[in-house]
This record gives structure tokens, C-alpha cells and sequence, in this order.
């Protein structure tokens, strides 16, 4: 009977361990990273949103596993309060600017936007690509069209889909999201001397259950397999790696 | 003073004349004068970038490649004195891993097409500067930007010779020096 307890008890162990390993890991990522996580590996359960607002999600406690972010800021200030484990880059990306196929505003170059009449959508400047896009214009001293912003969203998905829409004449994204929306949008080139320096940030949240799991899904993504998923959806490796 | 000696000593120039006045307005800097710098800074990394390529092609004689030395060398303090004053303006100056530098295939095959890019970008970039020259806000800005164009024509002399030489070279806006860069640029 003891022998049967024993044998219950390791069997309990052994389960419950194997039932650990196979549930998904909760994975809070850049709203940019959407299309490409989900394809990479389906099998997570993924909250997408802009940087900034789930880096605010984990500091009050969410329950997540992994943060990856799109801007180095937000996964820093969360490393520094020890509420993340250290941070490494695992992919960088550069902005675009997008405008409707039908091109209403008749943009061709980025400078048109201070020319031409345009209703401009961008992204709040605490959201990553909203920050990125005020360096792009303040480098080439464009600031001054700013003040043809008609919306401020929450994330690169939400200006994406304005534009893509036709609720806007030209909006500010990173180049994988335009490459998502080809057939409904026009890429304008941003100079690569405006361009920012995007990168990307992952790390596991110090408060997962489950570290070793979450470390070794940062490492599948930083290996080759993960960076050639990264690189088909128009991610761009990181310099210097 | 030989033809040898006069270019080696303009192309010194260049970066003799990078002292700092310019720093101590950098707060103040215009919008425009931080385009100025951002572009300008970033074009230099180009330029010092093919410079660096066209030694190793060693297309040219000892006399042409010394000049391409101090080319490669004004480069480096002209993108220096521009990233000194971004960074004064609280701005995050260009680095040569921004960019992933372009060159055509045959670019440093031959010393034709090597002349024939270096002088294409060279030229893009001095036109900014005469530019620069003239709109900048800051008087101080207005002086090492004339310092710049004067060495970047200096260079220009000794890259493509006298046959290189324009009595009135054209100023150009950034939007049309750009685009004739970008491809070189990544």
C-alpha cells in the first residue's frame, strides 16, 4: 500500500510537471510583433498592445511570462526595478511612411506631408512608434507638421488600419506593418539618415511561475529558426550582432 | 606651393578648422540646423566609408592615395564636429551602425567609377552645406558650414581633378541631396 502511495504521489509529481511544461506561456508583446509571434509559434497566449501600456500592465502585477518590446525604453525601466530579468535585443525594424492607395493628399515624399493639406494619424508619443516618429521629423526638420496630426492612437496597428482604411492621408508605421497592409497602401521611403534606431526588447517578468520555459522561448527566438520567422516578416537582425 | 602640397594642405583644413564655437549655441539650435547636422553627419560616415574602400581598391598612385587619407580623415572630424553639436542639442548623433552602406557593384573596380560615385556624393553633400552656409540660424553654424563646403570642394579637386572643379557650384535642399545619396546610404 505504501509502495502504491509512493508510486501515486511520483506519478502526481510527474503529471503535474508534464501539465506545467505544456501550458502556454503568457506572452506580452509590441503590437508590431503581432503577426509575426502568432506565426512563429501559434501555440502561446499573446496580448498584443503598444509597448508602453503593457510595460504599465506588468508593473501593476499582469500576469505575464515574457515582455517584448519595441523600444528598449520600456523593458529598462522594468530590468531596473527588477521586475524583469535582464533585457536582450532580438530584432530591430525602421519606420515608414504610409499612405492610401487612392493617395487623396497626392503625398509622393515625406516632405510633401509640410507642402501639401494632409490629415496626418501617428502614434501617441509614449507608444514606441510615436516616439520614433517625432525623431524622424525632428532629424529632418519637420516638426512643424505635427500640428496636421487629427488622431493619436495606441498602438502602430491602430494608425496602420486608419490609413489603410482611408480615414487618414498618411500616418507614420514601422516598415513590417506596412508590408502587412501592401495591397491597401502605398510605402513612402523614409531617408535612412532619418531614420531611428529601433530595436527590440525581450525579457523574461520576474514574476512568471514559469522562468525556465519562458528562457527557453527567448532563446528558440534568438536562435536561427527564430530570427529567419523575424526576417520573412521584414524584421531586420541587429547590428552589429 | 605644387599641386600636391596645395590639396594635401586644403584637405588639412577641413579639419583644422574644427574647433567647437558652434557648441555653445547648440541648445538654441533651429530645426533646420539639426537637419542640417543629422544629414550631414550621416553623410560623412558615407563619405569616410569610401574613402576607407577606395584605398583598399588601390586604384590610384601614391600621390592620389594620400589624398584619399586625408579625405578619409576630414570625413571623421567633419561627421565628428556635427555629432558634437547634435549632441549638445540633446540629439542622438548618427553611428556607422545605422547605416548599411551601398555601394554598386563596380564601384571600386575601376577608378572611373570610382571617381564617378565618390565625386556624386561629394557633390550632394557639399551642396547641402552651401545651404547650410547660408540658412543656418547661428552665425557660428553659418561659419563651420562655410568651413565644410570650402574642404568638401577641396576634396572634390583632388578626387576628380581639375576637370572636377565647378567655378559655381549649386546649393542644394536637403529633400534633393537626399535623394541622390539614399541608395548609397542602405
Amino acid at each position: 500500500m505504501k509502495v502504491l502511495a509512493a508510486l501515486g504521489a511520483v506519478l502526481a509529481i510527474l503529471t503535474g510537471s508534464a501539465h506545467a511544461q505544456s501550458q502556454p506561456l503568457t506572452i506580452y508583446a509590441a503590437a508590431s510583433l503581432t503577426d509575426v509571434f502568432r506565426a512563429f509559434d501559434p501555440d502561446q497566449r499573446y496580448s498584443f498592445a503598444g509597448s508602453n501600456a503593457l510595460e504599465t500592465q506588468i508593473r501593476n502585477g499582469a500576469p505575464a511570462d515574457i515582455f517584448a518590446s519595441a523600444a528598449p525604453l520600456n523593458t529598462q525601466r522594468l530590468f531596473r526595478q527588477n521586475l524583469v530579468g535582464k533585457p536582450v535585443t532580438f530584432t530591430s525594424n525602421r519606420l515608414a511612411l504610409i499612405v492610401p492607395k487612392s493617395n487623396p493628399a497626392g503625398i509622393r515624399s515625406v516632405y510633401d506631408l509640410r507642402r501639401k493639406p494632409v490629415k496626418l494619424v501617428i502614434a501617441g508619443a509614449a507608444v514606441p512608434v510615436g516616439g520614433y516618429t517625432r525623431t524622424v521629423l525632428r532629424r529632418m526638420g519637420l516638426s512643424s507638421v505635427l500640428s496636421k496630426v487629427v488622431s493619436q492612437e495606441t498602438d502602430v496597428r491602430a494608425v496602420t488600419g486608419k490609413v489603410a482604411l482611408g480615414q487618414a492621408d498618411a500616418g507614420f508605421v514601422y516598415a513590417t506593418d506596412a508590408r502587412a497592409v501592401a495591397d491597401r497602401v502605398t510605402v513612402i521611403r523614409i531617408p535612412a539618415w532619418a531614420q531611428p534606431r529601433v530595436r527590440y526588447e525581450i525579457a523574461v517578468v520576474s514574476s512568471s511561475s514559469k522562468k525556465a520555459a519562458a528562457q527557453a522561448w527567448i532563446k528558440t527566438l534568438l536562435s536561427a529558426r527564430g530570427q529567419a520567422a523575424l526576417k520573412e516578416y521584414g524584421f531586420l537582425p541587429v547590428p552589429g550582432a | 606651393m605644387d599641386r600636391r602640397r596645395f590639396v594635401l594642405a586644403a584637405l588639412g583644413a577641413g579639419s583644422a578648422t574644427v574647433a567647437t564655437p558652434w557648441l555653445g549655441s547648440a541648445a538654441a539650435a533651429a530645426e533646420d540646423d539639426l537637419a542640417f547636422a543629422n544629414f550631414g553627419a550621416s553623410t560623412e560616415l558615407l563619405v569616410r566609408d569610401f574613402y576607407a574602400k577606395a584605398i583598399d581598391a588601390k586604384l590610384v598612385g601614391a600621390q592620389t592615395t594620400s589624398a584619399l587619407r586625408h579625405g578619409r580623415s576630414a570625413a571623421g572630424w567633419h561627421a565628428k564636429a556635427q555629432s558634437d553639436l547634435l549632441t549638445s542639442a540633446g540629439d542622438v548623433p548618427p553611428d556607422p551602425e545605422d547605416f548599411d552602406f551601398q555601394w554598386p557593384l563596380r564601384t571600386f573596380k575601376t577608378k572611373a567609377a570610382m571617381v564617378a560615385t565618390g565625386l556624386a556624393v561629394l557633390r550632394a553633400l557639399r551642396g547641402v552645406y552651401q545651404t547650410a552656409a547660408a540658412m543656418a540660424s547661428e552665425q557660428s553654424y553659418r561659419v563651420l558650414y562655410a568651413s565644410l563646403a570650402a574642404s568638401v570642394s577641396q576634396q572634390i579637386v583632388a578626387l576628380g581633378g581639375a576637370a572636377a572643379a565647378e567655378p559655381f557650384p549649386v546649393a542644394l535642399d536637403i529633400e534633393s541631396a537626399s535623394d541622390a545619396i539614399e541608395r548609397y546610404l542602405g
